[in-house]
């Protein structure tokens, strides 16, 4: 390389020894730390000061923890979403990677299909809402569906469902809607596992089951694990579809609650420290699964349990 | 060969594959049928697939000289109402059959019954009856749909341009607290929105900014801003350093070198993160419904109207139509690069 | 009869598709060392997965021991197998990798833990068995997928391009150390290359492929010097073989091969083959050593032409020259003149017997 190339080269390069250019990440990432200190510390900072103080301004540590314990549904609303947590991912999980290992093999159609299984990821919660609505009601499609197959005699109930069965609802319909983008993730690590890795065992005398478990599985594990804490933090926040299928208050959720007392007895001063106290709640859990998901992703670096 | 499946393992992959696929088909087919039903079909029972594009009346005049219509919502014809009215009828066709006639039209048809008797008409069906009447009964609907598009593309701006600056410097240089901010930017990335939502209408009340679509977007882009430095930046990683060092030793300058070559070897991460960005846009509506008040955006309107109106949820399927057919086009559009972005997935 | 037996062997992979593998025939020998040398697409690598049952046969048969073992699955036909990309499993230990397939034949613990402490040494990894595979180099891995593979004590070992992921100076040694390896073991080989260095320094006998056809079956040596098809002649050798388009014409002074500015005087052994060409065209190949020059533009019995020496490549132990025969270029390997000039005029001449004429249609050799 010639001496002037050298140059031209050193002012894009990684910047050793000019003080300008040690100073340009913290130019660029100026924009990120001002519009978070402005727009996300500062609401943090008010809202946890808000769960804090009592309805005179004055600190209290447990009060709104209290409030909120006593508060209508409250027991309800940790429990559906406890239940709602675990289930869902568990059930969605286990359809994923059912879909994912089916239509990751090579037949015919399998492009169009995984089309067809990813439609629902596309559509808006509100409109999911509504076509769930619609089928749910008395003479809604559902019904339709099952007395010409007959499968039942008489139109059932859904909409009158209540506890648990109301819940589970809820959590079909949200498999419906969220199952296509977990299996995009587990297609995209199945895509990226070697085929000689499964060739390799398969050569070994391992059979089908057996490639699934002992080699598939494990390589997978750390995308699995990753996507199973996101699907968790995003179930934990459950509340839209629950709302708009079923109404406030049938099936209380965590962020149900903030919604409702928001949306449905706004003005009332103990409804808004309700909602700070909830979403302080919300956010709490899901910070806690934020950590372990670091540990977890954190472990996986160590083991060095790298995909390729 | 060591994919070959048995028959009987075939046999099951397939039930299950169409079960699958019948499982996302038929709730869609319905849902279209909704949007496009009139109210008579609407209370038909049991529904049928596909909406019809025509209403068959039967019209018996009567002693008094009105007309009895009859209707048959799957149990033989029924008689629905008794009248000689023009309005009336004008009405009640609009309302019930999305048959959009004058009275004076309809009376003129009815009156060939006089001589020969009790007789069939059908009449053509206004398909797009429902969509028309989402954006007349939902006063502010089409403003909703104006709003919605403002605050996608303000929410893409803010986010693209704070946070793709964000991943380039984060791939490109080496700095003191790099796995700090790493770490920091993943914490804001999962707090979920709602916790910040109703402590940033304060926020956006005394900055005169509450109710405005600007505020929304400001709140949008919290998420998406350290969902873009995160996507940017690994794309940025990827984009070898040499391919912009080769541009600058033929004369480029540093500008020039990332508007020629960076950005468009970039244009895949970008694109994937605006869609993230305007689908956190266009779909939310717990952040609207805390933070606006005249000015809603269309999934808010939506959801209102939802909830308010059980009868006319056919109104609702049409509006909710009309919030998704953006959401799709733009998912079509920029696919492919979704598929990149997860490690290059065929989609 | 033979260990391994490969009879009219087919294979496509669509009904109206392309013959991958065309009708081969092969008989392999207990202990061989055998390469299936050609270029990518040549279907060796097919054939190969083929004998280890990851690939379905369309046509033909496969027997080792004069048992047919297409019916068999991998692990029933006592084979083992090195892959491209190693293929070893990143979320197990080496011991563990090495383990796997012992554990699927249920063997007792202690003997798993003995038989792999045998194969780590005999690449010499023992040091290495708690690791995992992210933390090792390219060459480690390579070991790795060695020691799995002998681990199984298999009939026959199946390795496909097992050293193109490694650097080259790496690729060197690993080659010697697999045929140490496959010494030691008494073992029957398989190995799949397009690096015919490679092929050349490993074989008993090498099968030279190309787009679903055996071009030629033998040792090193017979490949090289005595090249079957037009195809093997270019394929083998650095540089390769020199090709000129002559005529065979009859003359007074007997049977003459006259390409464009030469005429070379064919001799007296392939006069007789060559006589049914005369009138047509037959393309005739000299290998870049056996083409010797003379600065004293001294001609012997297999002249060719005179001409200048265009460049001159020097390689220290040997020179390769360039030079312009009529339209044609040509490569001369010398150890005699290495410090020839460019520029000189130089006359060449064959040397003896080291003429091969091939058929322009069907490229097979004439003699």
């Amino acid at each position: 390389m010639s001496k002037s190339t050298g140059q031209a080269a050193s002012t894009v390069g990684i910047p050793k020894k000019s003080s300008f250019s040690r100073i340009i990440p913290y130019v660029l990432l100026a924009p990120v730390f001002i519009y978070y200190a402005v727009f996300w510390l500062l609401p943090v900072v008010s809202g946890v000061k808000e769960v804090f103080t009592d309805l005179n301004g004055d600190f209290t540590l447990v009060g709104n923890f209290k409030l909120m314990a006593e508060s209508d549904l409250f027991n309800e609303a940790v429990m559906n979403t406890a239940a709602f947590a675990v289930i869902s991912v568990i059930l969605q999980y286990l359809l994923a990677l059912v879909l994912a290992v089916l239509l990751s093999r090579k037949f015919k159609g399998a492009k169009l299909l995984m089309f067809v299984a990813m439609i629902p990821m596309a559509i808006t919660p509100t409109a999911t809402a509504i076509l769930w609505k619609t089928g749910l009601v008395r003479d809604g499609w559902i019904n339709t569906l099952l007395l010409q197959f007959h499968l039942i005699s008489e139109p059932l109930v859904f909409m009158n469902a209540e506890g648990f069965k109301a819940v589970l609802m809820v959590i079909l319909i949200d498999t419906w809607t969220v199952t296509p983008s977990v299996m995009i993730i587990l297609i995209a690590g199945l895509q990226g596992l070697q085929r000689e890795m499964k060739e390799a065992a398969y050569t070994f005398g391992a059979n089908k089951w057996q490639i699934f478990k002992d080699i598939v599985l494990p390589i997978l594990k750390p995308s699995i694990t990753t996507s199973i804490i996101m699907r968790l933090i995003a179930a934990i926040q459950v509340w839209a579809i629950a709302v708009m299928v079923m109404g406030y208050s049938k099936t209380p959720f965590l962020v149900e609650r903030i919604a409702f007392y928001v949306d449905v007895v706004p003005g009332v001063d103990t409804s808004t420290k309700l909602a700070f106290t909830y979403s302080f709640l919300t956010t709490i859990v899901v910070l806690l699964a934020t950590v372990v998901y670091l540990k977890v992703s954190h472990k996986g670096v160590q083991k060095g349990g790298e995909q390729a | 060969m060591m994919d070959r499946l048995s028959i009987v393992q075939k046999t099951v992959m397939s039930i299950f594959l169409a079960g699958m696929a019948l499982v996302v088909v038929i709730p869609l087919l319905f849902f279209g049928t909704v949007a496009f039903s009139n109210a008579a079909e609407m209370s038909e029972f049991p529904k049928s697939l596909f909406p019809s594009s025509t209403v068959t009346v039967r019209v018996e005049p009567t002693e008094s000289g009105s007309y009895e219509v009859f209707y048959d919502s799957g149990e033989g014809y029924e008689s629905i109402i008794t009248t000689k009215d023009a309005e009336k009828l004008e009405k009640h066709f609009r309302r019930q059959y999305s048959v959009t006639l004058s009275g004076e039209e309809i009376l003129a048809d009815f009156s060939q019954t006089l001589e020969n008797g009790p007789m069939e008409f059908t009449y053509k069906k206004d398909m797009f009856y429902n969509f028309k009447q989402f954006f007349s009964i939902v006063p502010n609907a089409a403003e909703a749909l104006k709003n919605s598009i403002v605050v996608s593309l303000l929410t893409i701006l803010i986010s693209l341009g704070i946070g793709s600056l964000a991943g380039y410097a984060m791939a490109r240089f080496q700095f003191a607290g790099k796995e700090q901010f790493n770490v920091a930017m993943l914490i804001v990335r999962m707090f979920p929105v709602v916790g910040i939502s109703i402590p940033m209408a304060v926020l956006l009340i005394q900055m005169g900014l509450y109710d405005t679509l600007l505020g929304l977007a400001l709140l949008y882009s919290v998420p998406n801003i350290a969902l873009t430095a995160w996507i940017t930046n690994s794309i940025f990683i990827g984009i070898n350093k040499e391919l912009e060092e080769a541009s600058m030793v033929f004369g480029a300058n540093s500008f020039q070198t990332f508007m020629r070559i960076t950005l468009p070897l970039a244009f895949p991460a970008l694109a994937a993160s605006s869609m993230y960005s305007f689908l956190t846009a266009w779909n939310d509506t717990i952040s609207a419904l805390i933070l606006s008040n005249e000015n809603q955006t269309l999934a808010l309107v939506v959801y209102k109207a939802i909830g308010t109106t059980s009868s006319g949820i056919q109104y609702a399927a049409a509006g909710s139509i009309v919030l998704i057919l953006p959401a799709l086009v733009f998912t079509f559009i920029i696919r492919r690069y979704i598929g990149q972005m997860w490690g290059g997935v065929e989609l | 009869m033979s260990y391994l037996e490969i009879r009219n062997l087919q294979k496509k992979y669509t009904k109206n598709g392309p013959m991958i593998v065309n009708n081969m025939n092969l008989s392999i020998e207990k202990g061989e060392f055998i390469v299936f040398l050609g270029p990518s697409g040549c279907g060796k690598t097919t054939t190969i997965r083929m004998i280890s049952g990851l690939e379905e046969v369309t046509g033909g048969d496969i027997c080792i021991e004069g048992e047919s073992i297409l019916a068999k699955k991998p692990k029933e036909r006592g084979v083992s197998m090195i892959f491209q990309s190693y293929a070893i499993w990143p979320h197990m230990t080496v011991f563990d990798n090495i383990a796997y397939p012992l554990k699927l034949q249920n063997v007792p613990r202690e003997e798993i833990r003995r038989r792999v402490e045998t194969a780590a040494a005999a690449t010499d990894i023992q040091g290495l068995l708690k690791r995992y595979p992210a933390q090792m180099s390219g060459g480690q891995r390579q070991r790795v997928a060695v020691s799995r593979a002998i681990v199984v004590e298999p009939k026959l070992f199946l390795m496909d391009e097992p050293l193109s992921n490694l650097d080259a100076k790496l690729r060197v040694s690993m080659r010697t150390e697999l045929k140490n390896i496959h010494n030691k073991l008494g073992a029957t080989s398989i190995f799949v290359t397009h690096d015919q260095a490679e092929a050349m320094s490993l074989a008993d006998r090498i099968v030279v492929m190309y787009k679903g056809n055996i071009e030629q079956i033998g040792t090193p040596m017979e490949v090289y010097q005595d090249s079957a098809t037009r195809f093997v002649a270019e394929f083998i050798g650095t540089p390769p073989t020199n090709f000129f388009m002559t005529s065979i014409e009859r003359t007074e002074e007997g049977v003459q091969a006259v390409g464009d500015g030469f005429c070379y005087q064919v001799p007296v052994g392939l006069t007789d083959t060559l006589l049914p060409y005369a009138g047509r065209k037959i393309e005739m190949g000299v290998r870049p050593e056996y083409i010797e020059i003379s600065p004293g533009l001294d001609r012997t019995e297999g002249y060719l032409t005179d001409v200048d020496i265009r460049f001159v490549e020097p390689q220290g132990s040997h020179s390769i020259l360039i030079a312009k025969v009529g339209a044609t270029e040509i490569k001369i390997h010398t150890t005699k003149y290495m410090d020839i000039a460019a520029g000189s005029r130089v006359s060449l001449n064959v040397k003896e017997g080291r003429v091969m004429f091939f058929d322009c249609d069907t490229g097979k050799r004439v003699k």
